[in-house]
C-alpha cells in the first residue's frame, strides 16, 4: 500500500513526463543549477521513484563520499514516508536498499571509460545490474561531446535511463539548454531527451521543466518547487 | 614538574591503521632528544619502534596498547599518548581521548581519511577535543596531500586549513612551505634533524600567496583584530595569525593542517610546533565533574593545584611490581604517601609510588599536579575511578564503553594453565572494558568477549606468551538477541495455596516491542491493585526474564512491559511472589509477541586494489553482505558493506589470499537485524545439538 502511494507522487510524472520518454533505454535526462540549489536532493527523489518501481538504481556521485550519498537517500526517503506506518516504512528501507548501488568517485579520477568498464563489472560478476543511472556531479564548463556521445550509444546497448547533474556557473549568462549543447558540442549533437532547471525564486526553488528542441512543451504540468528547509519536492498547491 | 601549566600540552596521536602514528611519535621522541636512535616499527635491526614495547606489537607492526610517554619541546611539555589504530582497540583511544587536552590526527596522504579516521574523529567530537591533522607519507607515490583536506572537510566536516604546502610531492618532496612566515623550511641532515630556512621556490610563490589568503581568511572568522587587519588592508604579524588560528582549533571551529612524511624525517619539527602553538594548555580545556552531594549536578573543575583534588584512573596495567594506574589530574595534586577517596568505593588509599611514563620505562617523582599525566603503583582501583581529597565528593563521568559483539570458548589444556588463565583473564578484563569473561552456567566454558577476532587474538596469544597457558580456543559465537514484534496483553496469576505459607500474586499489562532502549518498565497500575511495596519486585521478576529469552535463551531486548492491574492477598502475597508472578506473565505473553531473533550486523570497509573489487564485491554477496557502495581513489577502491557478522570470522584470511594481501578491511559494529528464516533454521539446528551434546 505505501508503495503505490509513494509511486504517485513521482515528480517527473507530475512535471508532465510520460512514462514512456522516462523509461527509454538509452535516454538522458538532465537537472541543472548552479551549485547548492538542490540538483542532488532531486536526483535522489527521481531515483527513489524508480526503486519504487522495482527499478535497480546505480548512484554515482562525483565528489561527495558514499555514506553522505546514502545519507541523502535515509533523509529523502524518510521524509516521504512520515505519514506512513515507521515499521512498513522501515521494511520498505530495507527493501530498496537492495537495488541501489552507490558509486562514488574522486573528481580528478572520474571518466566515462572507467565509469563502464566498473558497471561492466558489476555485471559479469553478477553483482549489480543497474536499470536506472545517476550521475551527480558534473560540471556544465567540460566539453565532453564524443566521450558523453560514446557513453550514449553504451547506454542504450544496455538498457539504462540515465539522468545527470550538471552544475552551471554564474559567468554563463546563456540558457540551459544552450550550455548542454556546448557540452555535447553543437545543438546538433545534443544527447539529453529531457531537461529540468532548478531556479531560485524569492524563498523557494523552482523545479522547471524545459523543451530540448526549443519547441513549446506539449502539455501543461503542474508547477513543482523544491522546499528549501527539506528540499523536498511539493506542489504549488501546498505553498498555499 | 616546573614547567608552567600553560606550556603543557597533553596530546594524543589517533588515526587509521598504519598511517604513521607510532612512527611519528618514534620521531617526536628523537627531534626532543628523548632517545637517541630512531627504530623503526617493523625495521631490520629487530627492535621495533619505542611506543611499541610490547612483543606482540614488534611482530606484527601493530600498536595495541596505548603508551603514553613525555618530552620537552621549546620550553612545552608534551605528554603523548600514542594509540592504535584498529577498531578492536577502539577503547584504548576512548581512554586517551578522555584524559588527553588535544589531539593529532594522522592522515596517510595516498589513503586520506579512512574508516577507523572516521571513528576516531567521533570519538574525539564525542570528548570536545581540539586537534590538527598531519597529512603523513608525502613521499609516497600518489600522494596528495590536497585531496586529503578536501576529504577531511567532505567526510569529517571538518573546517580543515593548511599552515603548509608541500615543496615537491612523492620521490621530490623535498620541504615545506611555511604559510605563517611565508618561508621554505627544508630538513638536512641524515634524520632531517638540520632546519634550513629559504625563501619559497619561484614555482610555488603563487600557490603560496593564494593558500595564505584562504588560511587567513578562515582564521579572521575567530579574531576581530585580525578581521580589521584584513580590511584596513595591514600587514597581519605572523603572532596575530597564530592567535587566530589557535583560538578557531581550540573552539573546533578551524583544524590546521600540517604535512610531511615521518618515515623520511620530513616535517616533524614542525608537527611538534604545531602542537605548542595551536592545542591546548590543560588551563583550556574545560572539565567538569559531578557533585555526588548534590544530585551529580555538574561542576567545573578550576584546573588549579591548589584547590582540592580531583583525578581520574584511566587506564590500568599488571605488571611485575603491581597494578599500575595511569591517572590525569585535573584539580589539586596527588602527594607521595598522602591518603586519598576512591569515590567510587567509598575507601581510603594511600598513595605509595609516583611515575612518569615513558613507554615500559619509568621515573619516580614525588607528586602529579593539576593538568599533568602520571601513574601510581600499589593503588587498588578500576579504570574509570575518581581520587579526590577528602573533603571533595565529585565523580568524573565515566567514559563510553561499547559492548562487546564477538565471544569464543577457551579451554586450558592442564590444571597449571587453567590458575594461570584465571589470573590472566581476571588481569585483562580489569585493564580493558570492552574484554570480558564469564563461566556459561549451562556448558562450564570460560567464554571471553571482546570488539572483534583480532582483539580476542590479541589476547589469546598474550595469555600463551605472559602467562604460559595452554589453551584451545573454540569457534567464536555471535551475540545474537531475541525481541519481539507485536503488543500483546496479559494477565498471570500467580497461586500456591495448599496448605502452610503461600504464594499469591495477580499481574496484567501489555508487552509491547520498542525501537530504542533495552527495556522499559512502566507502572500504570492505581487504586493500589498492587500494593507499591511489590511493584520493584514485579519490576525485577521481569528483568529476570531478560538474559535468556524463553524461544532461544539469547538476551531480550526492545521491551516495554506496562502494568495496569493486579491483585495481592494480604498474606500470601509477598516480593517472592509477585516476582515469580511476573516471571509467569512474562512466559505467557513472550511467544504471543511473536519475537524473532536478531544478529550483529557490522558496517564493513574494505580497501583493495581496483583490479580485485569485484572479487570482493562477490565474497561479500556470499557473505549475506548488502553493498553499500564504492569510493573509487585513483588505482584503490573503498567498498562499503553492512555484512552479519556471523559470516565474518576468517574473512581477514580469505581477503588476504584473494587479493595477494594488498587489501586490508575494517570492521565495526553498524546495527542489529532480523535473522532471515534459512540462516534461524540452522542456529536452532546448532543450539539443538549443542543442547544434546551438554
Amino acid at each position: 500500500m505505501i508503495k503505490e502511494q509513494l509511486i504517485l507522487k513521482n515528480p517527473l510524472h507530475t512535471l508532465g513526463f510520460e512514462m514512456e520518454e522516462t523509461e527509454r533505454k538509452g535516454s538522458f535526462g538532465a537537472v541543472t543549477s548552479r551549485a547548492g540549489v538542490g540538483k542532488t536532493a532531486f536526483l535522489v527523489q527521481i531515483a527513489i521513484s524508480s526503486l519504487l518501481k522495482d527499478k535497480n538504481v546505480l548512484h554515482i556521485s562525483i565528489k561527495n563520499p558514499v555514506e553522505k550519498v546514502n545519507l541523502w537517500y535515509k533523509e529523502m526517503f524518510f521524509n516521504l514516508t512520515q505519514p506512513f506506518d515507521v515499521k512498513q516504512s522501515r521494511e520498505l528501507w530495507e527493501d530498496l536498499l537492495t537495488r541501489r548501488f552507490i558509486m562514488t568517485f574522486e573528481t580528478e579520477n572520474f571518466d566515462f571509460s572507467k565509469l563502464t568498464s566498473r558497471i561492466d563489472g558489476l555485471k559479469s560478476q553478477n553483482i549489480f545490474s543497474p536499470q536506472f543511472i545517476i550521475i551527480d556531479g558534473l560540471s556544465s564548463d567540460e566539453p565532453i561531446g564524443p566521450e558523453l556521445a560514446r557513453f550514449k550509444d553504451y547506454a542504450a546497448h544496455n538498457g539504462f535511463t540515465i539522468w545527470f547533474s550538471v552544475r552551471t556557473h554564474r559567468h554563463q549568462t546563456a540558457d540551459p539548454l544552450t550550455i548542454l549543447h556546448q557540452m555535447c558540442g553543437g545543438e546538433d549533437n545534443n544527447l539529453f531527451n529531457m531537461l529540468i532547471q532548478l531556479l531560485p525564486e524569492k524563498e523557494m526553488i523552482q523545479v522547471k521543466r524545459l523543451s530540448v528542441t526549443r519547441e513549446p512543451l506539449p502539455v501543461a504540468h503542474t508547477p513543482l518547487f523544491l522546499d528549501p528547509s527539506t528540499m523536498m519536492v511539493i506542489k504549488q498547491d501546498s505553498l498555499n | 614538574m616546573e614547567t608552567p601549566i600553560q606550556k603543557v600540552r597533553n596530546i594524543g596521536i589517533s588515526a587509521h591503521i598504519d598511517s604513521g602514528k607510532t612512527t611519528l611519535t618514534e620521531r617526536f621522541l628523537y627531534f626532543t632528544k628523548r632517545i637517541h636512535r630512531i627504530h623503526e616499527v617493523k625495521g631490520k635491526d629487530g627492535v621495533g619502534a619505542t611506543m611499541d614495547s610490547m612483543e606482540l606489537e614488534k611482530e606484527r607492526g601493530i600498536t595495541i596498547a596505548s603508551a603514553a610517554t613525555y618530552c620537552q619541546w621549546k620550553n612545552h611539555e608534551i605528554n603523548i599518548i600514542d594509540t592504535p589504530g584498529h577498531v578492536d582497540f577502539t577503547i584504548e583511544v576512548e581512554r586517551a581521548l578522555r584524559v588527553l587536552d588535544g589531539a593529532i590526527l594522522v592522515l596517510c596522504s595516498v589513503g586520506g581519511v579512512q574508516s577507523q579516521s572516521i571513528t576516531v574523529d567521533q570519538q574525539m567530537k564525542r570528548y570536545n577535543v581540539p586537534c590538527l591533522a598531519f597529512i603523513n607519507k608525502c613521499d609516497r607515490s600518489g600522494a596528495n596531500p590536497f585531496r586529503v583536506i578536501d576529504q577531511l572537510k567532505e567526510k569529517l566536516n571538518h573546517n580543515a586549513v593548511p599552515v603548509q604546502i608541500p615543496i615537491g610531492l612523492e620521490a621530490d618532496l623535498e620541504g615545506v612551505v611555511d604559510l605563517i612566515s611565508m618561508k621554505a623550511v627544508y630538513f638536512d641532515g641524515d634524520f632531517g634533524e638540520n632546519i634550513r630556512i629559504e625563501e619559497i621556490p619561484d614555482a610555488l610563490i603563487e600557490m603560496a600567496a593564494a593558500k595564505r589568503e584562504e588560511l587567513v581568511e578562515a582564521a579572521s572568522v575567530f579574531s576581530d583584530e585580525l578581521t580589521d587587519a584584513v580590511l584596513e588592508e595591514h600587514e597581519i604579524s605572523e603572532k596575530l595569525l597564530i592567535s587566530a588560528i589557535r583560538q578557531g582549533t581550540l573552539q573546533r571551529g578551524l583544524t590546521p593542517v600540517v604535512m610531511g612524511s615521518a618515515y623520511k624525517n620530513k616535517g616533524i619539527q614542525l608537527v611538534l610546533d604545531a602542537a605548542n602553538l595551536y592545542l591546548p594548555s590543560p588551563l583550556e580545556v574545560k572539565n567538569e565533574a559531578l557533585d555526588i552531594d548534590n544530585n551529580e549536578a555538574p561542576v567545573t573543575l578550576s584546573g588549579n593545584k591548589n584547590d582540592p583534588l580531583v583525578a581520574l584512573a584511566f587506564k590500568l596495567e599488571d605488571g611485575q611490581f603491581g597494578q599500575l594506574t595511569y591517572i590525569r589530574v585535573y584539580q589539586g595534586v596527588i602527594q607521595k604517601g598522602e591518603t586519598y577517596i576512591n569515590v567510587r568505593t567509598g575507601k581510603k588509599v594511600k598513595v605509595g609510588r609516583i611515575v612518569l611514563m615513558h613507554a615500559d620505562q619509568m621515573e619516580d617523582v614525588e607528586k602529579i599536579e593539576a593538568g599533568y599525566i602520571g601513574a601510581l603503583f600499589g593503588v587498588d582501583c578500576v579504570s574509570g575511578d575518581t581520587f579526590t581529597s577528602s573533603e571533595f565528593k565529585v565523580s568524573m563521568t565515566s567514559m563510553f564503553v561499547p559492548d562487546p559483539v564477538i565471544s569464543l570458548a577457551v579451554k586450558a589444556k592442564d590444571i597449571k594453565s587453567e590458575n594461570n588463565m584465571a589470573k590472566a583473564l581476571n588481569r585483562f578484563s580489569k585493564e580493558d572494558p570492552t574484554f570480558q569473561t564469564f563461566v556459561s552456567k549451562e556448558t562450564g566454558e570460560t567464554i571471553i568477549s571482546g570488539m572483534g577476532e583480532l582483539h580476542l587474538e590479541v589476547y589469546i596469544e598474550r595469555m600463551r606468551r605472559e602467562y604460559k597457558v595452554d589453551l584451545i580456543a573454540g569457534e567464536p559465537s555471535v551475540a545474537y538477541r531475541e525481541t519481539i514484534t507485536q503488543s500483546t496483553p496479559f494477565d498471570y496469576t500467580h497461586k500456591k495455596q495448599t496448605g502452610g505459607a503461600g504464594q499469591y500474586g495477580r499481574i496484567a499489562g501489555i508487552m509491547e516491542p520498542i525501537s530504542e532502549d533495552e527495556f522499559v518498565f512502566e507502572n500504570k497500575v492505581t487504586g493500589g491493585a498492587i500494593p507499591t511495596q511489590y511493584i520493584p519486585a514485579c519490576e525485577k521478576g521481569f528483568r529476570s526474564c531478560l538474559d535468556k529469552g524463553p524461544w532461544m535463551k539469547y538476551p531480550v531486548t526492545g521491551m516495554k512491559i506496562t502494568i495496569n492491574d493486579g491483585a495481592s492477598h494480604s498474606v500470601d502475597s509477598s516480593e517472592m511472589a509477585f516476582q515469580a508472578t511476573a516471571r509467569g506473565a512474562f512466559q505467557q505473553a513472550y511467544f504471543k509477541a511473536q519475537p524473532v531473533l536478531q544478529e550483529p550486523i557490522m558496517k564493513v570497509v574494505i580497501e583493495t586494489p581496483d583490479e580485485f573489487q569485484g572479487n570482493v564485491m562477490g565474497s561479500l554477496n556470499q557473505r549475506r553482505g548488502m553493498i553499500i557502495g564504492s569510493h573509487d581513489v585513483g588505482y584503490m577502491t573503498s567498498i562499503e558493506a553492512q555484512v552479519p557478522l556471523a559470516e565474518m570470522f576468517g574473512y581477514s584470511t580469505v581477503l588476504r589470499s584473494m587479493t595477494q594481501g594488498k587489501a586490508q578491511f575494517t570492521m565495526e559494529f553498524s546495527s542489529y537485524k532480523q535473522v532471515p528464516k534459512s540462516v534461524l533454521e540452522e542456529i536452532e539446528k546448532k543450539n539443538d545439538k549443542k543442547t544434546k551434546t551438554a
